[in-house]
């Protein structure tokens, strides 16, 4: 009987009492959960898809139909589908310009700005590097961002998401210590492409080289032979996301005798806040258990 | 001002540091409070001015942006993300005070510009068909509702309707250049966003494929789209070439409606029902109907002389479609849609030809019996040089009179070849079903992917004889059905590489009703099979057999063997596809 006092009671107060929330990734998911624990939350793609090689699904419309908010990670990350997903979707609220969308990439500074739009480098975005979400320190501030946005679109519980937001910042920063402490003397990672470099970047960690050439274009043998001539000698770990190739990061770590670790580039689709920072352990522990 | 108090004050400043020497433990925390209320408030006034800088920052990069100054110096340089590294949360009146750069996307498309994107898509071709020509065949294969009764507006009787040249985007065998596809897209006001699409062929023809307005701020999860656009009728029709998984459209698209589909100038409206547990699509459309095929009307001079009256005013061409997806999770899609698209006028003219004997007297006479031989006369024409011969071999009418406007062509032997013109008008129905599953596999650049399709065409055409040879067949109705389907899939074997098969086949139904015959038709098909090859997100190498099996004309058919070699590459800004 209570639960269909509960379901009546959101049927028809639903939109009143909470948010209806879309993220385009599990990190984003994570970080919406950390600000707004309760709020009803769909997550449009797993940790094992490349976010910037998915096509728009009829699913992902019908989230987007009723959302208050989509929160992505964008920077052109999820240009090939996003875009046309929001536009079939009918939902003035939550179009690029309005306060329904969110970027993460728009809240705080990116890497790999500029550079020459020049597609022989690959698939190369002027915009920057779009990958910010395996900063901790970044996410701690798009999280204080999302939080301030969220407060806008539902002011009654403005306070709560505010607060939720700074707990977040406050537990990325009592962790810091930590992973710094971890990743102090990290001899460094080749990654396959350049998607951790915010991670590295923050703790100082060199990166190595990357498997693809430029962006987007798979290794040839040469490319990969040219790169452990380059590393020859020297100490280092290999990662690569699930959905990459593991081929030439296996055949690299052969020759240099390093260790090839696939690592998934967002947390769990279930992850809140804590299980972003345990996603984030898991990175800085895999990048120290180098050399 | 001068004042010994004045002087005094840095003096007693610096004093303060050794009289708290001599102070107490309670002055030096006083002091400490005192210093700390200092420092912060410096620093808050710190920020207070790096904010106000960085708000003249971006007031000067918009100015700079609006001024055009970016565009012409560097036109794909980035908007940049100005906010300061040490910057906290936003503060309220920030977010409050401009909405676009907060609120908006990080995007390398420059300020204003439309995001322009070109296509280009080119192949080489052969068959073993007889004349060569077996690319054209596909598309003209025999179907009882067919016509080619062709309106191009003015230049109706500019076309070469002889060797099939003039056919749209048909390959010759060898290099061809399919089509320059120059794409400019934007947000045009927080109403509408917009779309142009035009495609330059291999030999310079400019045709406008798509432009259209479409609405982003209607609620009710309603959207209106204006302008010239290709229909959202089934699911293959609202695709550009380029992005079929095939080289060339299916038989049933390619015969029922035309190399470009149900393409049309009109307004469509849809509804994404909200809080369904399951996504839904509701649609209809009003176009004008100027069709190729499907509700294609005849020129003016054909209309005059065959008494098939004006094209009525538009809109002539209504669809209605839905499509319905069950929620499958993050890696399964399958969607389903019906659609329905009626055609309020259609007009064809027929032509066949029969042997009469010379004396026109007794053509009367031996109308009977003519009337058998006639059945093998009427056979494909490929050369008789008429203006009108849209549709030849394809009458199955028994008319045997003469009429004003029929021609004759002598032959030897005392025979005449005589031309007969039937024109028939009245309207034409579609039916379509389409089932789309697509399949996300967790593995590097489309390895794994699986994507299939399938859709059933069924086009009824409903007409009456308007003018004839043979006065006592005017006003007896014609009623033409043809259906046809497709079933394809494609499967990401290796990242990059995508093989693909598929069957279509037109002509599973045919029927004619109302004194025609429906004997010599049959069903062509086709068994397609392709490897496509992804270098990069931008370039596509496309390698594709196909073993044709195409009814050219009444029980005659032809079958070969038909290669392509397909490049694809895209210039420009990254291109979003809908499912």
């Amino acid at each position: 009987m209570n639960r269909w006092l509960i379901a009546l009671l959101a049927l028809f107060a639903g939109p009143a009492l909470a948010l209806d929330l879309v993220a385009t990734s599990p990190s984003m998911g994570a970080l919406v959960r950390a600000v707004a624990p309760s709020a009803a939350l769909t997550v449009l793609a797993g940790p094992d898809q490349d976010l910037h090689m998915l096509q728009a699904k009829p699913s992902m419309i019908r989230a987007l139909r009723g959302a208050d908010l989509v929160v992505a990670i964008g920077a052109e990350l999820e240009v090939g589908w996003l875009p046309a997903a929001t536009s079939s979707a009918a939902n003035p609220a939550i179009q690029p310009g309005r306060e329904g969308y969110f970027e993460a990439a728009a809240q705080v500074p990116l890497l790999d700005v500029g550079g020459t739009a020049d597609r022989a480098q690959g698939d190369v975005h002027p915009a920057g590097n779009p990958h910010v979400d395996l900063d901790p320190m970044r996410m701690a501030q798009v999280a204080e961002a999302l939080g301030e946005r969220m407060a806008r679109l539902d002011s009654a519980n403005a306070a709560q998401y505010r607060r939720n937001a700074a707990r977040f910042a406050e537990a990325v920063d009592s962790r810091m210590p930590g992973w710094q402490a971890q990743l102090a003397d990290a001899p460094g990672v080749v990654l396959y492409h350049r998607d951790a470099i915010y991670l590295l970047e923050r703790f100082g960690v060199p990166l190595l080289g990357t498997i693809e050439p430029v962006p987007g274009v798979p290794p040839s043998g040469r490319d990969l032979r040219n790169l452990a001539g380059k590393l020859a000698g020297h100490d280092g770990i290999i990662i690569h996301a699930p959905y990459q190739s593991p081929k030439g990061a296996r055949k690299l770590g052969r020759e240099l005798g390093w260790s090839v670790r696939m690592l998934p580039l967002e947390p769990p689709v279930s992850a809140n806040g804590d299980g972003y920072l345990r996603h984030i352990d898991r990175w800085v522990s895999t990048i120290a258990s180098a050399g | 001002m001068n004042s010994p108090l004045v002087r005094g004050a840095p003096l007693a400043a610096l004093l303060t540091p050794i009289t708290a020497l001599a102070a107490g433990d309670a002055d030096i925390d006083t002091l400490r409070a005192e210093l700390d209320a200092m420092r912060s408030q410096y620093e808050s006034r710190i920020q207070a001015l790096e904010s106000r800088l960085s708000d003249a920052e971006n007031a000067a990069e918009i100015a700079r942006q609006a001024a055009g100054a970016d565009a012409l110096s560097l036109p794909m340089t980035a908007p940049r993300v100005l906010r300061a590294e040490g910057q906290s949360a936003p503060s309220g009146d920030r977010s409050g005070g401009r909405g676009g750069g907060l609120f908006g996307a990080v995007t390398s498309g420059s300020a204003f510009n439309p995001q322009i994107s070109v296509i280009l898509d080119g192949n080489y071709y052969q068959d073993d068909a007889e004349a060569g020509d077996g690319a054209a065949l596909v598309g003209e294969a025999f179907w009882p509702g067919r016509s080619l009764a062709h309106e191009h507006g003015e230049e109706g009787d500019g076309h070469d309707h002889g060797d099939g040249g003039h056919v749209h985007n048909v390959a010759e065998p060898g290099f061809n250049f399919r089509e320059a596809e120059i794409s400019f897209t934007a947000t045009v006001d927080p109403y509408f966003d917009a779309a142009t699409y035009i495609s330059i062929d291999g030999d310079g023809n400019v045709e406008l494929e798509e432009a259209y307005f479409e609405t982003r701020s209607l609620p009710y999860g309603l959207k209106v789209k204006g302008g010239k656009f290709l229909s959202g009728f089934g699911y293959v029709n609202d695709q550009h070439p380029h992005q079929w998984d095939f080289v060339d459209q299916n038989l049933p698209y390619l015969n029922l409606l035309g190399f470009h589909g149900l393409q049309d100038t009109g307004l469509q409206l849809t509804w994404v029902p909200d809080d369904l547990p399951f996504y839904a699509l509701i649609g209809g459309e009003a176009l004008q109907g100027n069709q190729e095929i499907f509700g294609a009307t005849v020129n003016e001079a054909e209309q005059v002389a065959l008494n098939l009256g004006q094209t009525q005013d538009g809109p002539r061409l209504f669809t209605a479609f839905a499509k319905v997806a069950p929620d499958l999770g993050r890696k399964h899609a399958l969607q389903f849609g019906v659609s329905y698209a009626h055609a309020d006028q259609q007009q064809q003219v027929r032509t066949h030809t029969h042997a009469v004997a010379h004396e026109h007297e007794e053509d009367h006479e031996h109308e009977d019996e003519h009337g058998h031989e006639h059945e093998e006369d009427h056979a494909h024409e490929e050369d008789h040089g008429h203006d009108h011969a849209h549709d030849e071999g394809q009458a199955h009418d028994e008319e045997h009179e003469h009429a004003d406007h029929d021609h004759m062509h002598a032959q030897g032997d005392g025979i005449t070849e005589e031309l007969h013109e039937t024109g028939l008008a009245g309207n034409a129905d579609l039916w379509g079903l389409d089932l789309v599953y697509k399949y996300d596999a967790p593995k590097a650049y489309g390895q794994g992917d699986i994507v299939f399709q399938t859709e059933y065409l069924r086009s009824i055409s409903d007409m009456k004889i308007r003018s004839s040879a043979h006065p006592e067949q005017i006003g007896t109705s014609r009623k033409y059905t043809t259906d046809g389907l497709y079933a394809q899939a494609t499967y990401g074997f290796l990242p990059r590489w995508k093989a693909g098969l598929r069957y279509d086949v037109l002509g599973l139904t045919n029927k004619v009703s109302g004194g025609g015959r429906s004997e010599g038709f049959g069903s062509s098909d086709r068994w397609t099979l392709d490897v496509t090859w992804s270098l990069s997100e931008f370039s596509q190498l496309r390698a594709q057999y196909a073993y044709n099996d195409i009814l050219v004309t009444e029980n005659e058919r032809e079958q070969f063997n038909a290669f392509y070699m397909q490049f694809l590459v895209s210039l420009g800004s990254h291109g979003a596809h809908k499912f």
